[in-house]
Parts: structure tokens; C-alpha cells; sequence
């Protein structure tokens, strides 16, 4: 029986230990293998300014739990927002019940209870305190749009978005796992429509970081404003790109978006769970040409993937996905770790309670090479340079495509007339081994990335890469 | 009532006589005089198989409330949570009169003139859910059966089953009080296929009803088996131009990337291709006619009314290539002179949307080339199954699209596999090359919509 009631201080710490460990003891002693219960609490802050005025803020909080159970390979997940101890135990029996098990059926628990909290939370009690006010942040806001107006021009419509997400998050489960933690994430998005008679371009970027509350105090407006306005600028008038193969350099920062969809999805184990990487059976194998050095980590300082541990307890780490173009290892989480047998690197991940964690990016990059950018550029006789990646997307054949929102033509090496509308499609396992020159101007780029376990913050980034041969859909 | 966990919810749902007392006397002891609400709260269960062993098996149980708050000086502050405890309704409340002080003077949502209008009757059965179990033998059956169908089918790497019970309401501090209870099930397959030597190949199907009982689930193992067993035999196409024709699915994921044609906060925003001018202009082929219809019976699942409280209706957005109306919200609607037509979200900044397309030729026009027959054309046809990745390759307040796409290249009526592609183009062109519709419309979980010709598409390939 769940008898030990929540702690009612609203506060996810060491006080809900008892109550863990009453539901913990039951999941082991119906049977299951491990039990794990992910509790959270959230506040959110949006804001949208439009033109010169704030036209929304959306505050909102909440609260609730992920109870996972496994049994063999097999698993069972249940989210509540009820975190009463009837809530708790309702869910806890739902999920047992998922695998067949019932509480006691086992007549032993076989849980020694949980060890002392890992509280990386600690120094992280007044982030939320120390984060920019309603008033400031609203003020910030329209400093963008307002440098977006003065930039700018042919503006027909100007935004700036500010978003805020705080979350504390306890981790424990009857193998002994019991952490805290705090994360807060900050983004800023400046985005402008131009329009000149029939030329209209919408230009957008986004900036953001984790774990800095002064983050949007120190954002610099006016440079951002320039960034976006100079895009705008350009790709008004831009002819769109002639399709064809070519080879194709692409900048720094976000254009790591080509590494994250045709390669590091492929990566993850829950890839090779589900059968759709070609990579699965090939660690120790080049799959990449040897220009390539691969990494997922969640270490650096202040960059959207960062994580002090994961969603699963385990400490953020540093790992080599390919070195020189050889297949290292992969993305794992507690999952993947036991159906795949890759071992697990803290990239267990989800949005919220509400999603089973699973293997996830965190900061993802292709390491900086020895050349510079000129000379990538240099290299090509006629094809494209991106300059700012959009959104993209892999399928489960391993078929990826990424849209181009800032595009030149490169002609007898040197850039040319910008190019609006390219598409670039391909197949990871033919790109890889075409990425064959790499700068040495690597730099992160903050990013969302949706997949089974929800949209997550992740960074990705790369220096300026040659790609020798792609498919570039266009008119 | 009892078996009350919190404030307004109960083991069965929402209260909304509990939720509506509890609101009115936290928000007279704050000195909140007007305010409404929108609350939802659901229960899932799911289950995923992988080769005939459980995947994963997953329950949920949520609710969630969105408040806003008009203070003394008539701005509007919103706040979302999904605490419904009473300290979580008072702090949502509090929150939200905190962020009115930076309400939008120029923009003030007011309550939807038809919050206590007659809602329009929805069949919409209530199935009590089958439990997990049954739902993991019915999607471990149906697995088997799309394994079997081919040998090149080796795995179902993205299934479903699942089933849900919810309940939605809005209340306003004037009396409106809305209430939908609604059940449905959903389940998809996505097969992957591979023969030696060639590359894998991914289709699949999705199906609707209001109940797991109710699935089509023959169908659905039939489609995903037939697409996936077509996309077997495939060559790279040649860059150039075509005559393409879009699936309902196709065009439906087309029209509604670009709806903010239709809608009028992307106008008032400036970010439409429309303008408030826009009325009356023609858009469109004079056979082309687009109706928002959430109320069709095909809607499984279908909203009975807003996040504004406004009843769902059968709105005409173009008709004869003619754009006759925009979707409103009340705020919006107010801009313009006209009612709300039932297509809000709830927020200080109230978000617009379509609901479910009727796509159909304009009656007594002909519907444009008559005998349309993909397999009898006399030039290759470009067949669009499905489009992919819009959130990053459409550009909605440019009009210009450039998507990979699943499909078949038809050339002397044989179709064949398109190795990987994209399709390019602008929407407003899309709308005035349409030559004319092929077949019955099907209902889709979109909308109901025909297979459409389009002429003089871009198509990039690996040829």
C-alpha cells in the first residue's frame, strides 16, 4: 500500500522521498523489473510583440508525473497531472496492469529505497527570481522590433517573440536513481515579412541559450535586428534557384541542421530499435568521409542542448558519434541501452511528463576542420552556398530534406546572386561520405527538435562544409 | 459531487458547475468581474508493437485550463495551467489579471457574440474504451497481417492503436457555458519495405472512428500493405515540368499550409497573401469552390463549438474561384463587421484556424476538363501521393512551396515509383493551373476532397 502523502511545499525535492519510495517498493514488489517516476513542474512565459506594440503574453504553469515500468524489454508508461497519492497510485497501477502485474503479486520488493538526492538544482534556486520581469522583458521586446523598423526596409510586418521555460524535475527509480534538477531556457525570435510589389520575403531568426537568466538583458538587439534585416534585405528581390544536382557549401551555426536530420536522428537507438538506420550494425565502419568528426554532448556552457543530467537521472557526457569518418557510437538512453545494448549516454530526453523518455540529441556538431570558409567556396566551379538553413525533417527510409532560406549561387568560386526557394533532399548514407572539406569556424546554433519524446531544446552547429554532390529542389 | 480529486475535475471528468463556482468566488475575492474559460481534460491509452512483442504501452491522464481576465481598464490577461487545484485556479487567475496590465489596448477580445447560441447537433457516439489489452492483440493482429503481405515488408516501424475520452467546456463570467464530451480511437501503419540490392521503401495509412471498435482496420492494413508494395518499384524522375496529380491527402496538406489565405488574423496581422480588400477577388480556377466544414460527419471528432464558445458551421471560402469569406474569431470578426464563424483558439491574442475542407468543383460549372484519367493521359503524369516536411518547405505568407513528396510517375498508363523528389511552386498558381478533378471526393482526416490536376508543376529529381 502507497500510504506516505506528497510533501505539500510545492517545492520537487528530498521531502518527496518517502512517498517515491513507497511507490517504487509497490512496482518492484508487483513484479516489475524497474520503476521510475519522473516528477516536474513548469512556468512558462510568452510574449509577441508586433510592430511596436505587445500584442500577447501567455503565462502558464503546471505540473505532473511520468510513472514508468519495465518488465524484460517490455514497457509500460502512464503521465498524470494528478500528483496526489491516490493520483500517483492510480497510475502506477495502470502501468503495472500494462504488463500485466498488480501490486503485491510478487510478495517481495527486492527495493532497498532510495540513496541521498543528487541535487543539481542547488545553485540553481533563484534562477526563476533572477530572470527578466513582465515589464523588462516586454520593453527588450519592442527594443527588437523597433531596431527591425529602423533597419529595415519594406517591412510589411515585424515580430519579436520572447519565450521563458522554466522546469524542475526529480528523477527516481528503484535501481537507486534519485536526482533534481533545474533548467531554463530562453529564446528571442525576430521575424519580418518585406514586400515590394510582387517580391515578398519573410526572414526569421531565433537565439537562444540555457541556464543564464540574464540571457535577455545581455541579447543584442541591434545586431540582431541587422542580422534579420540584411536576410530580408537580400532575399526580396532574389530569382528562385534552378534545380539540379550540385555541390553545395554550407555556412556555419545552423546549417549543423544537415548533420542533425540525415545523420544524427539514424544515430539514436530508438533508430535501431525500430529497424530504420542503415547505420545499426556498422561501429568501427566509415560511414562519413574522413573529414568528418562527429560529437553529441550537453556540457557546454549556456547552449540550448545542455543538460546538468538527463531525463532519466544520468549525468550529461560528452560522445564521439563518428571520429574521421568511422561510426563510434550511438545516442542511448535507458531503453535503448537495454533492447539495443548501446550503452547509455545521459540522452535521455523528453518534453514534458507527459512523454517516455528516449534517445535524444542534446548539442550536436561536425567538429571544425583545417580549412576556411573561402577556401570551401573557392573549391566550386558552379553550385550553391547556403547561408541560413530552415527546418528539415528524416524519414523512416533515411531520406532527409532541409529547406534553404538564405541561398547564393557559387559561380567559378565566388559567390554570386542570392537564390530563394531550395529544398535540398538526399539519403544519409549517400550525403556522409560527400561532406568533404571542413572550416574551422565551428559554431552552435540553438534549435527545437520534435520526435517520440516530444519537441526538446537542442543545439545544433557545424563549420562552413563542403558537400560535393546534393539534389537541390527548386523551379 | 463526489470522487472529486480537484477543483472542477472529477474521476469521471470535468465539473463544470464546480469549475464555474470556484472561478466566480476566487475571482470576486480578487476583484475580478469578468472572465472566461476554456478547459479540457482527456484520458489516452496507447500501445505500439514491434515485430509481435509490446513496445511500448502508454496511459495519460490530463487536463488543463486556459483563464482570462478583464481588468478595470478593460485589457485582457490570459493564463494557462494544468494545476485545477483551488491554489492552482486562484494563482491562474491571479496571473492572468497580472498579465492583463500588458494587454494590446488596440486589440481587446470580448466575449463571442454567440457564446449562448444554439450549437448544431453532432452524431458523435460515445464508446466506452476497450482497454489496453485488446487494444494490443488488435494492433499485434493487424502487424502480422501487413508483415505477411509481402516478403519485402520486414517491419512496421511506426504503428498505433490508441483510444481517448474527453471532455471539453467554455464558461464566461455572462452565463455561457459550453460542454462536449467526445470518444475516439485512431490507429496508423507505417510499413517499411526492402528488397536486395535496392532501397527501403516507407508507407502507410491512417484511420479514424469514435470508437476502436469501429476502425477500419482491414482498410487500413490494405492501404498501407498496396502503398508500400507500389513504392517497391521505383527510378529516379528527370527535372522538369508536369502535369501533376495531387491525392485528396495531397491537396488538403496544401491547402491547409496555406490557409492563412482564408484567415483574417493573418490578415489584420499583414502576413496573408489576402488583404482586407481580398472579398469578391478571384483566387482560383472559376470551377474551384472550398468550403470550412466542421460539421461534416466525416469530421471524426469534430469541435461542436470555438475556444471562443462561437458554434462550429459550414463557412463558403471560395466558391467559383471567388473568395467570398475569411475565418473569424469574434475579435477579428468585430475588425471586419461581421459574426465570428467559429474558428478561434482562446488567448489575449486570439489564434484563427480552419477546421476540416470540403474541396469540390463549383456546382453547374462543369468542375473544369471532364474524364479525367491519370492512366489514359496522353503525357507522363506525375502522380503526388503525399507531401512531407511543410513546416520547413513552405513559405505561407510568400506563396511558395518546394516539398519532397511520395509518388508515381504514370507514362503509358503504367505508374512507376518516383525514387526521391521535390515539388515546387507557388499556391497561387497552384489554384488558377487546377485542370480539373479525377474521381470521388474522399474523406480524409482533413477534409473531403477529389484527386486534383494541377499542370506546369516544378518537379526536381535525381534523373
Amino acid at each position: 500500500m502507497i500510504a506516505t502523502a506528497p510533501p505539500t511545499t510545492g517545492v520537487l525535492d528530498s521531502h518527496w522521498s518517502p512517498a517515491l519510495e513507497d511507490l517504487l517498493a509497490c512496482g518492484r514488489s508487483a513484479g516489475a523489473d524497474l520503476v521510475e517516476v519522473f516528477l516536474e513542474r513548469t512556468d512558462h512565459l510568452g510574449v509577441l510583440a508586433e510592430q511596436d506594440t505587445i500584442t500577447s503574453v501567455t503565462p502558464a504553469f503546471g505540473m505532473g508525473a511520468g510513472i514508468r515500468v519495465f518488465l524484460g524489454k517490455r514497457d509500460g508508461f502512464v503521465s498524470t497531472n494528478d500528483l496526489s497519492p491516490a493520483g500517483l497510485r492510480r497510475a502506477l497501477e495502470q502501468a503495472l496492469g500494462m504488463l500485466g502485474l498488480a501490486p503485491g503479486s510478487n510478495g517481495r520488493s527486492g527495493f532497498e529505497g532510495l540513496p541521498g538526492l543528487r541535487d543539481f538544482a542547488a545553485t540553481k534556486a533563484d534562477w526563476l527570481q533572477r530572470c527578466p520581469e513582465l515589464k523588462e522583458a516586454t520593453a527588450r521586446l519592442l527594443e527588437g522590433t523597433d531596431q527591425l523598423q529602423r533597419q529595415g526596409k519594406h517591412l510589411q510586418a515585424r515580430r519579436g517573440s520572447y519565450a521563458r521555460d522554466w522546469q524542475e524535475v526529480l528523477v527516481a527509480a528503484s535501481d537507486g536513481t534519485f536526482g533534481r534538477d533545474i533548467r531554463l531556457h530562453q529564446s528571442v525570435g525576430l521575424n519580418v515579412l518585406a514586400a515590394d510589389g510582387e517580391h515578398r520575403a519573410g526572414v526569421g531568426r531565433r537565439y537562444g541559450t540555457s541556464d543564464q537568466p540574464d540571457d535577455l538583458r545581455r541579447w543584442d538587439a541591434t545586431a540582431s535586428a541587422a542580422e534579420v534585416c540584411a536576410s530580408a534585405g537580400t532575399m526580396l528581390y532574389a530569382d528562385y534557384v534552378e534545380a539540379g544536382q550540385m555541390p553545395a557549401v554550407l555556412a556555419n551555426r545552423f546549417g549543423g541542421v544537415i548533420f542533425h536530420e540525415a545523420c544524427g536522428h539514424l544515430l539514436e537507438t530508438t533508430q535501431v530499435e525500430r529497424g530504420t538506420t542503415p547505420f545499426a550494425e556498422r561501429v568501427g565502419e566509415t560511414i562519413a568521409h574522413p573529414a568528418v568528426t562527429a560529437i553529441d554532448e550537453g556540457l557546454t556552457g549556456g547552449a540550448f542542448g545542455s543538460l546538468s543530467m538527463d531525463d532519466e537521472g544520468m549525468e550529461a557526457q560528452r560522445t564521439v558519434l563518428i571520429q574521421n569518418g568511422v561510426l563510434q557510437r550511438f545516442i542511448s538512453d535507458r531503453a535503448g541501452e537495454l533492447r539495443t545494448g548501446h550503452a547509455r549516454t545521459g540522452s535521455g530526453r523528453r518534453q514534458s511528463h507527459t512523454f517516455a523518455a528516449a534517445s535524444r540529441m542534446r548539442n550536436t556538431f561536425i567538429d571544425a576542420g583545417p580549412h576556411t570558409p573561402e577556401e570551401l567556396i573557392a573549391s566550386v566551379d558552379k553550385g550553391l552556398y547556403c547561408k541560413s538553413m530552415g527546418g528539415g525533417s528524416v524519414g523512416p527510409t533515411g531520406q532527409f530534406n532541409f529547406a534553404v532560406e538564405e541561398g547564393y549561387l557559387i559561380e567559378n568560386g565566388q559567390l554570386t546572386k542570392p537564390v530563394k526557394g531550395a529544398t535540398l533532399i538526399g539519403e544519409a548514407k549517400e550525403v556522409m561520405p560527400r561532406i568533404s572539406m571542413c572550416a574551422n569556424d565551428l559554431e552552435l546554433a540553438a534549435g527545437f527538435c520534435g520526435s517520440v519524446s516530444g519537441s526538446i531544446f537542442v543545439t545544433v552547429g557545424q563549420p562552413h562544409i563542403k558537400v560535393d554532390s546534393i539534389t537541390v529542389g527548386g523551379r | 459531487m463526489s470522487n472529486t480529486n480537484s477543483t472542477g475535475t472529477t474521476a469521471t471528468g470535468l465539473s463544470a458547475e464546480q469549475l464555474r463556482s470556484s472561478l466566480a468566488s476566487i475571482a470576486a475575492a480578487n476583484g475580478i468581474g469578468r472572465w472566461d474559460l476554456g478547459a479540457a481534460c482527456s484520458t489516452d491509452i496507447s500501445v505500439q508493437v514491434d515485430r509481435g512483442e509490446p513496445k511500448q504501452m502508454k496511459g495519460a491522464q490530463r487536463s488543463s485550463i486556459t483563464v482570462r481576465v478583464w481588468n478595470d481598464a478593460g485589457l485582457v490577461g490570459v493564463t494557462s495551467t494544468s494545476d485545477l487545484s483551488e491554489a492552482g485556479l486562484e494563482r491562474a487567475l491571479t496571473g492572468a489579471k497580472e498579465a492583463s496590465a500588458f494587454g494590446n489596448a488596440d486589440d481587446i477580445p470580448a466575449f463571442s457574440p454567440l457564446a449562448t447560441a444554439p450549437l448544431a447537433p453532432l452524431d458523435q457516439p460515445i464508446h466506452a474504451p476497450q482497454g489496453i489489452l485488446r487494444l494490443l492483440d488488435t494492433l499485434k493482429g493487424a502487424e502480422q497481417e501487413l508483415l505477411a503481405r509481402h516478403d519485402a515488408i520486414a517491419t512496421v516501424p511506426y504503428n498505433g492503436l490508441a483510444e481517448r475520452s474527453s471532455e471539453r467546456i467554455y464558461l464566461n463570467s455572462d452565463g455561457a457555458c459550453r460542454q462536449q464530451q467526445l470518444s475516439t480511437a485512431s490507429l496508423y501503419l507505417y510499413a517499411r519495405a526492402e528488397e536486395a540490392g535496392r532501397k527501403p521503401r516507407s508507407a502507410g495509412a491512417v484511420r479514424l472512428a469514435y470508437g476502436a471498435g469501429d476502425l477500419d482496420v482491414a482498410g487500413c492494413i490494405n492501404e498501407a500493405a498496396e502503398r508500400t508494395i507500389s513504392h517497391l518499384n521505383y527510378a529516379p524522375i528527370a527535372t522538369g515540368h508536369y502535369t501533376c496529380v495531387f491525392s485528396p491527402e495531397a491537396f488538403l496538406d496544401l491547402i491547409g499550409a496555406f490557409s492563412g489565405l482564408f484567415n483574417a488574423r493573418a490578415v489584420l496581422d499583414g502576413v496573408s497573401l489576402s488583404n482586407r480588400e481580398s472579398i469578391g477577388e478571384t483566387l482560383a480556377v472559376p470551377f474551384l469552390d472550398i468550403h470550412d466544414n466542421g460539421l461534416h460527419p466525416g469530421n471524426i471528432g469534430a469541435s461542436a463549438f470555438d475556444g471562443e464558445g462561437t458554434p462550429t458551421q459550414r463557412l463558403a471560402l471560395l466558391e467559383g474561384g471567388v473568395l467570398r469569406n475569411f475565418l473569424h474569431s469574434e475579435a477579428t470578426a468585430r475588425a471586419f463587421g461581421v459574426n465570428p464563424t467559429g474558428h478561434a483558439g482562446m488567448g489575449a491574442k486570439v489564434s484563427v484556424g480552419p477546421d476540416w475542407f470540403e474541396v469540390s468543383a463549383t456546382p453547374g460549372s462543369g468542375g473544369g476538363q471532364s474524364g479525367l484519367d491519370r492512366f489514359k493521359a496522353g503525357e507522363p503524369i506525375v502522380w503526388i501521393d503525399s507531401l512531407s516536411a511543410l513546416h520547413a518547405g513552405v513559405k505561407a505568407s510568400q506563396g511558395s512551396f518546394s516539398l519532397p513528396f511520395d509518388g508515381w510517375l504514370i507514362q503509358g498508363g503504367e505508374p512507376r515509383s518516383i525514387e526521391a523528389a521535390t515539388v515546387a511552386g507557388d499556391i497561387r498558381q497552384v489554384l488558377k493551373a487546377i485542370v480539373g478533378f479525377e474521381g470521388e471526393a474522399k474523406i480524409t482526416p482533413d477534409g473531403l476532397c477529389p484527386m486534383v490536376w494541377v499542370e506546369g508543376l516544378s518537379i526536381t529529381g535525381e534523373a
